[in-house]
Formats: C-alpha cells, structure tokens, sequence
C-alpha cells in the first residue's frame, strides 16, 4: 500500500491499474505548498488499486495506491 | 595459606554467571533469531576487550552448611571494552532471564553503569531488550508491597545527555523503561521485523480496546516515523556497524574535540552538474542527497533521521577530514517547509552540534513553515519558534548556504540573530518575507481588477517584480555577502571546516540537550 507522506491537490495519475513499476518510477504528483511532487516508486511492483482521482485533496496517511511486490 | 579457594569460588561463580538464563532460553532467544546479551557484546566490542564489572553479582543458593549450589547472574551486564581502539562502557539487558525485567535485575548495576560512563567521560552504549530493568506486574508479589514510582539514577542520564555520547539499540521487544532508555538517547537504532518498542506492549493495549501486533504497535515503521527512534537495519551486525560510525564523528565526551581525518578528497573538487542541480521551474522538486554526497568527502555522509520530520535532512559527514553537521532542506517534503515534526528534528540536532562542538552547514531550500489547518493543529509555530531558539543558542561555527528558497520566519531561522556566521547563496536563490506567487494577487488587486486584460497585467507585474528578486541584486545591498559558483560548493565548506576548526571549544553548554 502506498500512503501519502504529504497534504496537498493531486494534479497528476501517471500510472494505471496493472501496470508494473520500476523502481523510481513516477505514480502520481501532488501540488503542495506551490510545489509539483512525485510519489515515486520505492521498488518494483504492481498496481492493483488507484484509491484517488486527479483533483482530489489528499491528506498526509490518505491511502493512494495498492501495489504487490510479489506477482 | 593462600586464597586460591576464594579465587576459585569466584571462578565458579563467573562461569555460572555466562550460562545467563539456561540453556532452554538461551536457545529460544537464538531460535528467535536474536544473540544473547554476551554475544551481543562480543560481536559489538574489540575482540577481548571487554571489562565486565560485577559479574558475579546475581542471585545464588545455598545448602544448610553454606555452600553455593547455584548461582544466576543478574540480568543486566556491563563494563567497558573497546571500539575500534576507542575506549567506551557498554551495558546490556538479559532476555533470557526474566525478559530483562527488575524481578532479576540488580538495580545498582544500572545506576554504576552511568555513573561510570559519565564519570570516566566516555560514550555510553546501552543494548535495550525487554524492560530495560523496569519494573513488572509481577514485582509486587517478589517485593510485598507496591512501589511508589521512581527512577533512580535518572539524574545521572540527563548529565550524560549533555556530557557524553548515548546510543541505545533495541534489538527485541522494548517497553516502559528500556523504552525511555530508547528514547533518552543522541542516536537509537532498532531491527526490522524483530523489534518493538512501546511505553507498553499489545496486551495491555489490548485492555484499552487495541487489538495490534508487536510490529503494528510499535515496529520500525511506527517508531522511525514518529521520531522515537532514529535507524532500522536488517540485522543486529548491521546495528553495531552503525553505532560505530555514528561514534566515529563524535568526541568521547564534550571534554574533547573530534581529530582531522585523512582524506584522499580534494577539498577545491569542483562539480559540473551542480550548476543544472537546481530546477528553473520553481514549482519543480529535485533530489538532496547526491548534491549533499557529492559535496562532502566521499562515501562520509551518515544520516540520522531520515523517515522523521523529512523536510530537513540531517547528519554528520566529513568535510576536508573535518567532523561537521549537515542539514539540508529536501523539497520532496512540503517543498522544504517546516513542518511541527521538521522543527522538533532540527532543535535535536543543532542541540546535538551545539553539544559536542560540530561546526554546523546548512543547504538552504526552505519557502516557510508548513501552512493549512493541518500544521496548525499540529502547533507548527510553537515547535517552530522552539528550533528557532535552539539555533539562535548556538556558538558553534556555522555556514549557511542558500540554494534556492528562502522565505518567512522559517527561513529567516538560517541564521542566528546578529552573530556572525559565513553565509552564502547559489545564483538560484530567491528570498522574501513572502514568496512573490499568490501574493500578487492580493497586492496588486486594484491594478489586476481595473486592467482590460487582467491576465496580461498579473504577468506583466510578475515580469517587472521577478527581475527585482534577483539575488544579484540582494547582493548590491549587501543584504547577501556572496554569491557562488554551485560548482565550486565543496571549496567554499572545505574552507569553512578549516577556518572553524579551532573556534571550537571543549566543555558543557550552558544549557545542555534534552533528549
């Protein structure tokens, strides 16, 4: 599970469900505090879930993504 | 006559003592994955370097005629042994015997333990595993009486939070006072998966309607992100790597100050990319870490903190040989603002600096305090004006070097008041009491509002007020001293460590660190 570490606008879905990720990759960017941030991928995986949509106000520990690790 | 019998006596009594909680346990705790508390030791310390003091101190039996038939050595060992040719006292708790808690420990062991620490003037490792000789439930059945609560010797901890250096490691499940010992400590460190540290454990948690596992209560990932504790490594071998480095950059005690090292790296190394390392578009983010590894000397950055209060990067590295505290603002968290718990980060460390006489860099991103409702509620500003006044109570050389934001109150705590400190800026610097974006707006509303094309007036008075902010132009007033090359970054620090080498003073600071 992917979690937000920040509070802020997401202005950005990068991925999408199924998609496998490489370590580094770019999920989302949120805007917070005037800032474009990405959430990148922390190792290789796979996205099952998108809990959010571009727009949405997250706020730090909202759940974003469901990723597994072990496919 | 000679006393080679008492002399055996006490051999007896010492081989005894090694067999700690027996056999059955000793095996749980290696089938557990965990070493014991004199392996722990062993594996930490030079090799045959470690001086236990009362090892014959614990609880024996005795026949009608008064002859030992047994004999436990209590649950908590200590003394002091080497690191890497450096003197230090290590004390360690014994799981294996009555899970570490006071029913078999031997109180005076702990209070001896940092006494000594503290008086011989050297670094304090403490290895933490159960209650760390706290209390249990069970006490008041050995003793007959409930206690009133106490904690002797806590005195003597917080001395030593000012006068030498404490790291604890929890390497098992941790809770009442073993936590605080945790807690109460420059530097901590647990492992994943196999330790829990908790004011108390799942089944009293439980009888306040929380049904959680050790790891979900009090696991790394809790624990590292509520600042509580500072590291998590895979292992216990990588834990004690880890203390060692985290000693290597401090003295043995504020009575002393760290050596040059040698170093292969040349201090006027001059770096290309960092002229592009910052992002034109202010609203991109780029990554701290290879600009701060890059700029010190190779392979000497040791970060301390790193899942806690994110906005501020802290650690020690070398600079030039030279023992210093980085902080650097890392945008990936709220554009570099301050958030409550990057406050509370920074009044640690510089504390932390302050205490053992590190020379202080710090690599300035910050556009503010975090704002919105959230940082409110979390008391931004009072943890915020609580850092402030840490850096403004420090005397230890310091030199700032802005690299892009620098805006409000928050950013305006680079500096310590109207004491000097070297500063300078990367041609990317921008500064304010507010950033220029969305305040625009408000201050020029009558302007915007009154215009045929307002979109057209609003970039227009942005052009005419960006080409103000210039850091250029700051400079021509002086309210700036430098501009640098990015690329000559490193020259700059290695100068800097140089020239606050022998500002540095030994002694305790007039208000020394609180944990």
């Amino acid at each position: 599970m992917i979690y937000s570490e920040v509070s802020g606008t997401l202005i950005k879905i990068l991925v999408s469900k199924n998609q496998i990720i490489e370590e580094g990759t770019d999920l989302l960017v949120i805007e917070c505090m005037k800032m474009h941030i990405p959430i990148t991928a922390k190792k290789r995986g796979k996205i099952i879930d998108i809990f959010i949509k571009e727009g949405d106000f997250i706020n730090e520990g909202d759940k974003l993504l469901e990723v597994v690790y072990d496919f | 006559m000679s006393w080679k019998k008492e002399l055996e006596e006490k051999l007896i009594r010492e081989k005894l003592s090694e067999n700690l909680g027996g056999k059955e346990r000793v095996k749980k705790q290696h089938d557990a994955g965990r070493y014991t508390i004199r392996e722990r030791i062993n594996i930490l310390t030079d090799k045959s370097s470690f001086h236990e003091i009362g090892k014959i101190s614990g609880s024996a039996t005795y026949d009608e005629n008064n002859d030992l038939v047994n004999f436990t050595g209590s649950n908590f060992i200590f003394g002091n042994a080497k690191i890497d040719g450096r003197n230090i006292v290590v004390g360690g708790d014994d799981f294996t015997l009555r899970g570490g808690s006071a029913d078999a420990s031997i109180r005076e062991k702990h209070i001896k333990c940092e006494q000594m620490a503290l008086s011989l003037k050297l670094p304090l490792i403490r290895i933490v595993e159960g209650s760390g000789g706290g209390g249990s439930v069970k006490t008041i059945e050995t003793t007959g009486r409930a206690n009133v609560p106490e904690v002797e010797g806590w005195n003597l901890v917080v001395e030593s939070m000012g006068t030498i250096p404490r790291v604890a490691l929890g390497l098992g499940s941790v809770a009442g006072l073993g936590a605080a010992h945790i807690a109460c400590s420059h530097y901590s460190v647990m492992v994943k998966e196999k330790s829990a540290v908790f004011v108390a454990g799942p089944p009293v948690v439980e009888q306040i309607g929380q049904k959680l596992t050790k790891n979900e209560l009090g696991g790394y990932e809790i624990q590292l992100k509520s600042g509580a504790v500072d590291a998590a490594v895979d292992t216990e071998e990588e834990a004690f790597n880890s203390v060692k480095k985290f000693l290597s950059y401090l003295p043995n005690s504020v009575y002393q100050l760290t050596e040059q090292l040698s170093t292969e790296d040349n201090p006027n190394r001059t770096s290309e990319w960092l002229i592009d390392a910052i992002p034109r578009d202010i609203k991109s983010v780029y990554k701290i870490r290879p600009i701060i590894d890059e700029l010190v000397d190779k392979n000497t950055f040791f970060e301390i903190g790193k899942e806690y209060g994110k906005s501020i990067v802290t650690g020690f590295c070398r600079i030039n040989g030279w023992s210093i505290a980085l902080m650097a603002s890392d945008p990936y968290s709220y554009g570099g603002c301050w958030t409550s718990d990057t406050c509370k980060k920074v009044q640690k460390f510089v504390d932390l600096a302050e205490t053992f006489h590190l020379p202080v860099i710090y690599l300035v991103d910050c556009p503010g305090f975090q704002v919105g409702l959230d940082a409110e509620k979390k008391g931004t500003i009072k943890e915020g004006v609580r850092a402030m006044s840490a850096i403004w109570q420090t005397t230890t050389p310091w030199l700032s070097i802005i690299i892009r934001n620098c805006f409000g109150v928050a950013g305006a705590a680079h500096k310590r008041g109207s004491s000097y400190i070297s500063r300078c800026a990367w041609p990317s610097a921008r500064w304010g009491s507010l950033p220029l974006e969305g305040g625009i707006e408000a201050a020029y509303r009558s302007d915007i509002e009154n215009s045929n094309d307002p979109k057209a007036e609003l970039e227009k008075i942005n052009t005419r007020l960006n080409k103000l902010r210039s850091p250029l132009r700051s400079a021509e007033s002086f309210l700036i001293e430098e501009i640098i090359d990015p690329r000559n970054t490193r020259k700059t620090m290695c100068e800097f460590a140089d020239l606050a080498a022998p500002l540095r003073k030994i002694g305790m600071t007039s208000r020394t660190m609180r944990p």
